[in-house]
């Protein structure tokens, strides 16, 4: 009995663990009781909205922003009155750790619940996996932050975004980079989905404009990319375009400004444009100068936003985490499609979201009805907006400011 | 280089229990972490006089090295302890648990966005060392690692508790019958292995600035590898080995593939082969003694014909002949292998000077690290602390 | 207590091993009827079919890991190769649609062509190292997917695999086209959570019934001498090396199979399914369930990969707040199951005996035993 403690910890914390479980159980039952009553005549209608996202695994702050985002459209738009009765939304939120043979398990999940849309889910790897699902089971999933312009290669009606496609940043990369004079670029992603998709796609604007390009790739959760620097120094830039996120895009600009790289334009797409990048960067003056396009209208052009912060920062008492109000808008959307469709038939919301223009937190927007060229079924449809007027940004004492 | 610091505290563990901790990577997050934490609690900025900002850093030192080592203590005690004895793949297993547990509450407690360091002059400065720019903080840290390695070297080799240390390693029951407390020497290890990877922790934070939660995965893995690399259980092994991953992850990649790669290559792969039919040494010698019919000889011969005969032979020397004379199919592999190897010259060769693309680089370092270990496969240095006395 | 706790042990080992077998199997084949009657959601039945998929895996690890005794920290590997055979082989990437039934060959033969490519110069490599070079190897087989577009779109993935049709694409469609009635063709396209459960489950069915017949075969035994003493084993007749690569060929061609069901399943695959972390979950599965037990091994693989969905679950109405807990509270477990059983959930017999040994070459072997037994005991009151 010589481990006795440690032993009898475990079992304890098991213990706990059931007994957790067992009540969770209980309130599970109890509470499903509750929705068939209400669901029978009375005035009050409860309707189940998912929310797909991923907690835990690799990106957990960018599901946490993406939970906080629909809990406040939830807030705003979860109660409305139809056909003379009053619907109240319950969000059902499931985590799917992004990974693939997760996500479609939490997709079975949410159709089970009787959901009558989902909004999810954050990347590309889960999406895919659970856009046959959703589709098979005819229910609507609108994503606020999967960019990937291959995310509904299938062409599956059920399926939406509140996000740009990244084939509009990168175009939009490509075209700012010739703008500022660059005739030798660096294309650099970290070897994510997202990040690959959209250096493809600015590569190949690059390349098809006539200039010369040079492709260079880390892991994301590298700390040391001076392999990388040595060949972005060998291959002399003009201009080099980072497609990953903050965390690697920082430490490229600091190691490159640390091997005379600092002339070098720094440019790359909304995975940089945080404010941990500056930091990252190693400061102000390291940052200083940096370019960002923004999968989205700069935030004093986005009708809603202040008072979305405002609400945010209020509820949460943090600035707003990225994506966090395109799923707010991709919420408000569905709502607006169940109201438009005056039912809550999944059938009669996949209908009404095609034809549906929504005035939200990002601007005025409706979705794609079919693929054309580089717009794929049910992306985002926003009023006015061209490749040359994609938002841009740039860091001007230690902010990122947008470029007019 | 930074692996040097959490591959020894991999090594000072496996050393003495023998199993593989995979929540060290953890350990390390933790460490740095709780510094940076410190370090915004302290409000720690530029505008500080030296003395305080010196003063600043040490409290996050202090907490860089205890909040590991306290960690490590508890999982110590409950998932490791209770499976003393058993086999080695369990607390593999338990570790693994402890991974999953440390990372989520990394993020619990410190939020899931990544954790930065507040900018301070001395983590960029850099000073001219034969004319190329080098941060005094990587000096630092090659410095604090090669003091680290001479250390513990000496606490392993020459003090009471380094001898309880090999006892425990070489023979636990043994080592408990003649008064040794395994126990404390067990929880002593720990709290120096984890006392490493805090200070890992606060070094890799002070050199990029930030870190994420799950950064110590990544750490982890790279940093088990380096110990294999150098032997496991091997002090000086675990700095020699991080050193060669780090040399191959960086410069692997810029290389250029001119002749120099060419040939590396071309033995590389030759090797391999040679190693899929080496035969032990007597069996060799009988063979080649008594097994010579003319026969044999005219294949020999054959074989010679087809193969880079000579450039076989300098990389075996007096073996090749006996190598060949194993079996006819032995000799057939052999002519395979080159053929191969001709191949794959060729490849290489009509690239010219292309580079390898630097999405390869975690590749190359696995590459090196599967060589190496068919070559030497107790690692660069062999292993255990035991048998260094 | 101590002697309740006996009393039922004795109780519940005076009922036959065939009994516990049967009624597992029935429970098992009788799971999608409670999803039918509405008892058990569907998610479930997906959850289910994982867990299959991954005990079919994890019996293919067992063969290297159990019964032979060599640690590989790479098996997911050789899944990948099964899945990404399928998926270039019929799916719009190549334009190409070959059969299920030929594909479940190619797919196993191209992992088995995996395993012989690694095994043969790493087999003499003993414990640690051949774990450390196993994992190279995964690592290696999933950077080149991630890092070979042209081939396997890298990290986006291969999406639109064909759904899985048994008699093969061309001969249902002519049956189709023949005028067969909408139910009966539609039981020729597998498609529904539902038949893949079944479908999987007589898979597994086959392996553990293969599998049991093998490891009493004189291979088998060969297997579990060489994994007690690997010197005494060659000093009796054994081939250590063959018989080394075909447990690593068998086991391969497992995960090759079990891949390529994988990727039909799920219709998309991408290298996110294949990081370093699934194959140490695989490793999990049959350390947990008990090294060499087959149904210990298909329980450990199927409570693993359930309990994520059980705990969310089982928080009940708090689910949704509850998310953020969940891989905390698995990971919890995993450690509380490991020091509270510590030879595995359904441990083997013979492997019993031998489960507390580290290196059975190591000299205190027999006193070590002996020690393990008095443990043991203690177990049993705890």
């Amino acid at each position: 009995m010589r481990h006795g403690w440690a032993r009898k910890s475990l079992v304890l914390a098991l213990a706990v663990v059931l007994c957790f479980g067992a009540t969770g159980l209980a309130g599970c039952s109890g509470q499903k009781e509750s929705t068939e009553e209400t669901s029978g005549q009375g005035p009050v209608e409860t309707i189940k909205v998912g929310v797909q996202t991923a907690l835990t695994g690799p990106l957990p702050d960018y599901g946490d922003a993406a939970k906080k985002g629909c809990e406040l459209a939830a807030k705003d738009f979860g109660t409305f009155e139809m056909n003379g009765k009053t619907y109240k939304v319950e969000l059902v939120v499931l985590d799917d750790k992004a990974e693939p043979a997760e996500a479609a398990v939490v997709a079975q999940t949410m159709v089970d619940d009787g959901v009558v849309g989902v909004i999810g889910s954050l990347t590309t790897g889960a999406t895919l996996s659970a856009i046959p699902i959703y589709a098979q089971n005819r229910i609507p999933l609108i994503s606020g932050s999967v960019t990937g312009p291959k995310a509904n290669e299938s062409g599956v009606d059920t399926f939406y975004r509140t996000c740009w496609s990244d084939a509009i940043q990168g175009e939009a990369l490509a075209a700012w980079a010739q703008e500022l004079g660059a005739k030798k670029v660096v294309l650099m992603d970290d070897n994510g989905a997202y990040a690959v998709g959209l250096a493809d796609v600015a590569e190949k604007a690059l390349k098809s404009a006539g200039v010369q390009t040079l492709r260079q790739n880390c892991q994301s959760g590298d700390k040391d990319l001076s392999a990388q620097v040595a060949n972005i120094k060998e291959f002399g830039p003009d201009a080099v375009i980072f497609t990953g996120y903050h965390p690697e895009a920082g430490l490229l600009r600091k190691q490159m400004i640390e091997s005379g790289l600092g002339d070098v334009i720094f440019m790359g797409g909304d995975g940089i444009k945080s404010t941990e990048f500056i930091a990252e960067a190693g400061g102000t003056k390291n940052a200083e100068g940096c370019y960002a396009t923004f999968g989205g209208f700069p935030e004093a052009q986005q009708p809603g936003y202040e008072e979305f912060a405002a609400k945010y920062e209020k509820a949460y008492g943090a600035k707003v985490g990225p994506y966090a109000q395109n799923n707010y808008d991709a919420f408000g959307a569905l709502i607006a499609a169940i109201k438009a469709a005056g039912s809550t038939n999944t059938e009669d919301i996949i209908a009404a979201l095609q034809n549906l223009t929504y005035e939200g937190v990002t601007g005025t927007f409706s979705f794609a009805s079919k693929a054309e060229g580089s717009v794929a079924r049910g992306d985002i449809v926003v009023e006015g907006l061209t490749p040359a007027n994609v938002p841009r940004y740039v860091v001007k004492n230690g902010e990122w400011v947008g470029v007019e | 280089m930074i692996y040097a610091l959490i591959a020894l505290g991999y090594t000072m563990v496996y050393g003495v229990l023998k199993f593989i901790n995979f929540a060290h990577g953890e350990i390390f997050t933790i460490g740095g972490y709780v510094s940076a934490f410190t370090l915004l609690a302290l409000g720690v900025s530029d505008s500080m006089s030296f003395a305080t900002l010196a003063g600043c850093l040490l409290l996050a030192l202090l907490g860089a090295v205890a909040a590991p080592v306290i960690v490590g203590l508890v999982v110590e005690r409950v998932a490791y302890r209770p499976l003393r004895g058993r086999s080695r793949i369990m607390p593999l297993l338990s570790a693994i648990g402890v991974s999953i547990v440390l990372q989520q509450l990394i993020i619990l407690i410190f939020g899931p966005t990544p954790i930065t360091m507040p900018t301070l002059k001395i983590a960029s400065a850099a000073v001219s060392l034969f004319g190329v720019r080098v941060r005094v903080l990587a000096l630092a840290i090659i410095v604090i690692s090669a003091l680290l390695m001479v250390a513990l070297s000496y606490l392993v080799r020459s003090t009471r508790i380094g001898k309880a240390m090999r006892a425990t390693s070489q023979d636990m029951e043994a080592a408990e019958m003649m008064g040794i407390e395994t126990d404390k020497t067990i929880v002593f290890t720990f709290i120096v292995g984890s006392a490493l990877a805090g200070i890992g922790g606060l070094l890799v934070l002070m050199y990029y600035g930030s870190l994420k939660f799950d950064a110590g995965f990544l750490y982890g893995l790279k940093a088990f590898t380096a110990a294999v690399l150098g032997g496991i259980g091997n002090i000086p092994g675990a700095v020699l080995g991080a050193l060669v991953l780090g040399m191959t992850e960086t410069y692997g990649v810029s290389m250029d593939l001119g002749l120099i790669a060419w040939l590396v290559v071309a033995g590389l792969v030759a090797g391999l082969y040679v190693q899929m039919v080496r035969v032990p040494r007597h069996r060799l010698l009988h063979i080649a003694n008594d097994r010579r019919t003319p026969d044999y000889e005219r294949r020999i011969m054959n074989v010679y014909r087809l193969a880079p005969y000579h450039a076989v032979k300098t990389l075996l020397g007096e073996r090749t002949d006996a190598l060949l004379s194993v079996s006819a199919s032995h000799a057939v592999r052999l002519t395979v292998g080159n053929i191969f190897l001709a191949a794959t010259a060729a490849i290489f060769f009509i690239n010219g000077s292309a580079r390898i693309d630097t999405r390869w680089q975690p590749v190359i370092a696995f590459v090196v690290l599967m060589v190496i270990l068919m070559f030497r496969p107790s690692g660069i240095l062999g292993e255990h602390i035991t048998e260094k006395v | 207590m101590a002697a309740f706790t006996q009393t039922v042990r004795s109780a519940f080992t005076k009922v036959p091993r065939w009994v516990y077998l049967t009624a597992a199997w029935v429970l098992a084949a009788l799971f999608p009827v409670l999803n039918a009657l509405d008892l058990v959601q569907t998610a479930w039945i997906r959850v289910g079919v994982l867990s299959l998929l991954f005990a079919l895996l994890a019996l293919g690890l067992n063969i290297i890991m159990g019964e032979t005794g060599l640690l590989n920290l790479g098996y997911i590997a050789f899944f990948a190769f099964g899945a990404y055979t399928t998926a270039l082989l019929s799916s719009p990437k190549f334009d190409l649609h070959w059969p299920f039934a030929a594909l479940i060959v190619v797919s196993a033969l191209v992992a088995m062509l995996g395993g012989f490519l690694i095994g043969l110069p790493t087999l003499r490599l003993r414990g640690d190292y051949l774990a450390i070079v196993t994992l190279a190897f995964g690592e290696i087989v999933r950077l080149t997917i991630v890092n070979v577009p042209t081939l396997t779109n890298g990290p986006n993935g291969i999406t639109g695999i064909d759904f899985l049709k048994p008699l093969g694409p061309g001969v249902t469609a002519r049956l189709q086209s023949a005028g067969l009635p909408q139910a009966v063709s539609n039981l020729l396209t597998i498609d529904k959570p539902t038949e893949y459960y079944y479908l999987v489950l007589v898979c597994v069915a086959l392996g553990a019934l293969l599998l049991s017949n093998l490891k009493n075969s004189r291979v088998g035994r060969a297997w579990n001498a060489l994994r007690e003493d690997e010197l005494a084993a060659v000093s009796s007749g054994i081939t250590a090396s063959r018989m080394k690569l075909l447990s690593v060929l068998l086991s391969s061609a497992i995960a090759g199979f079990a891949g390529s069901l994988y990727a039909y399943y799920s219709n998309v695959i991408s290298p996110e399914s294949f990081i370093f972390m699934q194959s140490v979950i695989v490793v999990c599965m049959v350390v947990l369930g008990g090294m060499g037990s087959i149904p210990g091994v298909i329980l450990g693989a199927i409570v693993l990969q359930a309990l994520p969905q059980v705990i969310r679950e089982s928080a009940g109405a708090a689910r949704s707040e509850f998310e953020v807990y969940r891989m905390l509270v698995f990971g919890v477990i995993i450690v509380a199951m490991v020091v509270l059983r510590p030879e595995g959930l359904l441990p083997d017999k013979l492997w019993r005996g031998q489960a507390h040994e580290a290196d059975p070459r190591e000299l205190e072997r027999t006193r070590q035993t002996l020690f393990d037994l008095e443990e043991g005991e203690q177990d049993l009151e705890a």
